[in-house]
């Protein structure tokens, strides 16, 4: 006996289809298509063919994919550490820890722009509070300018994208703790393993697939966070801190050169496949990996 | 009865639906926010009240935006009747074809100083009316000079001066001797180009030819180099606006600005100079002025032409630089005096709109800002020498050339 087609679900999913092709497919595909123009705020464009994407090679951006992964990197790792270091205390059964755990909160609820405003003048070395209490210490002799060198800028614009990204880490790494069955610390317990040892061995790999979602999900924001860095230095000080967003940006939108801006972008789109091609197969493998640990506590 | 007077209603209704069909509305794009400039709400009013088939949408958007939105809007088809613009921005938006050239009577010609107009004129014709006017002086502080030892009668009239006081500042008081800005934004460039000036320097030349590498410019990153030395530490995270208040409070002994910044400096005795003569220069300043254009394609480029030469006819144009603080941009009969009396420190911006030099004009202007910023900043922070520093800026810049 054969299946009837039944378009009915097809034709439910249709108008969601449709919004997806507008809003992300054609978009993405239209930027692929202005990478191979050199089209800018002339009516007209001509098909260049890959001469964006040579000059892009040819000149100072490879520094630039290094330079972001660099800042990706140091960001990801530090909230990630951070978040699992605060998810840990918050999830510890401590009096008023819902307090603890609505204090955690501000730096993800305050608007990212007035937030990194706030950053920008503690960075101020003349009234900035970081290089007064550094001052007041004894560090520093005079004011520092945390925004004028480039090896400081560019971890003052780390610790600002810390800052912002890291209550949200913690949450999610919370909520992921508490899914952790109690039994499994339970019979850890009996046998006589540490708090130390029973949270590496039970809560973590029990928790890796929540860390490597958010590992993956906190390195594509961070690739593509714009706000932090333009607010702080705007790519500066002589590109210290020129990621490939904050350089997209300046190419497409300052300067008007959509063609080459498109082949920023659809470069910088290709390497956040790979990373999300990497997370897939790292979570299969993790998600493999739980199941038989829970399969053997069983 | 009712029946009638429900019919007069929904006629009047219908009536007045038509009249307001028939108001075509002009977008401009307005940079700053709204409030700066109430003078300019009642000028449009006024417009409006004489043209009305016409209403004004004035939008304010942000300066970070504003140039961007509209050439933006342009590029996708929907350009603005008008936007107010930096003038530097003229030669790109002409050579682009996005906007359309301002025709001008010798008589309205013989309104604005040669110099102003230069702002906005290139092939031959002028692209924008000017809106804003800016000429740079050298603000120096004189209980800080007076501390280090310095003369308080006259402020520094040349570079060796200038350096001799950021020392005497730096080294005999709490304060630093200068302010520098020297972030990644557009008046780190601009403030090099007053110094740049006053030493006899170009970028481009009358024939559009990249001359930057030349003595005199090597000269002034040198003299920046010095006076980098004593100038408030990690001028990389500085511009403009956030030297305002060093000044204001006592902390630098010296900044370039114009004259909108005095409001800001209240709590100064200051002396105000045009900037200092280098050695191969004179004492001179950089002029900055922001344009109205129209846009090309939208329809109503006769009105948005006829209201945008409304605002900035002499009388209504000199209100509005005096609300903003502005030098002025057209030749008022009367202006400089009444400027005088108000302030006599108005002096040495109208001494400076005669003998400045105006932004260089490339068609990829922002490009051309990029690379001498990145010039200015290896300077500044010693990474690049002057020379070296002016030889690849010229040779970046021949890149972008026209």
């Amino acid at each position: 006996m054969t299946r009837r087609f039944d378009a009915f679900p097809y034709l439910l999913l249709l108008p969601a289809a449709l919004l997806t092709l507008a809003i992300v497919a054609w978009p993405v595909m239209e930027t692929f298509r202005l990478s191979f123009t050199n089209a800018s705020i002339r009516a007209t464009e001509d098909y260049v063919g890959f001469q964006n994407y040579e000059r892009l090679f040819s000149g100072g951006f490879v520094a630039i994919i290094w330079r972001t992964l660099l800042w990706v990197t140091l960001s990801v790792v530090l909230k990630l550490a951070m978040g699992l270091f605060g998810a840990v205390l918050l999830n510890a059964a401590v009096p008023g820890r819902t307090i603890f755990r609505v204090l955690v909160m501000p730096p993800w609820i305050v608007p990212i722009a007035i937030g990194v405003f706030m950053w920008s003048w503690m960075y101020n070395g003349q009234f900035g509070m970081i290089s007064g209490l550094l001052q007041r210490w004894g560090f520093l002799a005079g004011p520092f300018e945390f925004l004028g060198y480039r090896n400081s800028a560019f971890l003052a614009t780390v610790v600002t994208d810390v800052w912002i990204g890291t209550p949200l880490v913690t949450l999610y790494l919370l909520a992921a703790m508490q899914t952790v069955p109690r039994e499994l610390h339970e019979a850890a317990w009996v046998d006589g393993a540490s708090r130390f040892y029973r949270f590496r061995r039970v809560t973590l790999p029990l928790i890796a697939p929540s860390l490597a979602t958010m590992a993956l999900l906190s390195a594509i924001w961070t690739f593509n966070s714009f706000e932090i860095i333009w607010i702080l230095t705007e790519g500066g000080p002589r590109n210290a801190t020129t990621t490939m967003i904050i350089d997209t940006y300046k190419t497409a939108i300052s300067r008007f050169q959509y063609g080459a801006g498109a082949a920023r972008s659809a470069t910088l789109l290709i390497l956040l496949m790979l990373l999300t091609g990497i997370y897939l197969l790292l979570l299969n493998r993790m998600a493999r990996r739980a199941r038989r640990l829970e399969e053997a506590s069983a | 009865m009712k029946r009638l007077l429900m019919s007069a209603a929904a006629l009047g209704l219908l009536a007045s639906a038509a009249q307001a069909q028939n108001v075509t509305t002009l977008h401009v794009i307005n940079c700053g926010a709204d409030g700066d400039l109430p003078v300019q709400n009642e000028h449009i009013a006024a417009w409006e009240a004489e043209n009305p088939a016409y209403k004004v949408n004035l939008e304010y958007v942000p300066w970070g935006q504003c140039e961007e939105k509209a050439i933006s809007l342009a590029r996708a088809g929907d350009a603005p009747a008008s936007a107010y613009m930096g003038s530097r921005t003229l030669k790109m938006l002409a050579d682009n074809d996005l906007i359309q050239p301002i025709a001008l009577s010798d008589e309205e010609k013989a309104g604005y100083e040669p110099s102003v107009l230069a702002t906005v004129q290139f092939d031959g014709q002028v692209w924008g009316l000017p809106r804003a006017f800016s000429t740079k002086g050298l603000f120096w502080n004189k209980t800080l000079f007076a501390e280090a030892g310095l003369p308080t009668d006259k402020g520094p009239q040349t570079w060796a001066e200038t350096l001799a006081a950021a020392k005497a500042i730096d080294e005999k008081t709490s304060a630093d001797g200068i302010g520098i800005p020297a972030a990644s934004f557009d008046n780190t460039m601009h403030q090099f180009l007053k110094w740049m000036y006053s030493n006899g320097g170009q970028v481009v030349d009358a024939e559009g030819k990249v001359v930057f590498n030349s003595p005199q410019n090597v000269e002034t990153m040198e003299f920046y180099k010095e006076l980098a030395q004593y100038a408030e530490p990690g001028p990389l995270a500085y511009d403009r606006g956030k030297l305002e208040p060093l000044f204001n409070e006592g902390r630098i002994g010296m900044i370039v600005h114009g004259g909108f910044g005095r409001k800001g400096f209240s709590n100064v005795d200051y002396g105000l100079e045009l900037i200092p003569a280098g050695p191969h220069g004179a004492q001179s300043t950089l002029l900055i002025t922001d344009s109205l254009v129209v846009f090309k394609g939208t329809g109503v480029e006769e009105p948005a032409l006829n209201l945008v030469k409304y605002l900035t006819a002499p009388e209504r144009q000199f209100e509005v630089d005096k609300q903003g603080g502005w030098t002025p941009v057209r030749l008022v009969e009367g202006a400089e005096e009444t400027l005088l009396a108000d302030d006599p420190n108005w002096k040495v911006f109208l001494d400076g709109i005669a003998i400045g030099g105006p932004e260089p004009v490339m068609t990829d202007y922002r490009a051309m800002q990029d690379i001498l910023i990145e010039a200015i900043q290896g300077v500044v922070m010693g990474e690049v020498e002057p020379a070296e520093a002016v030889a690849e800026a010229q040779s970046r810049l021949e890149e972008i050339a026209d």
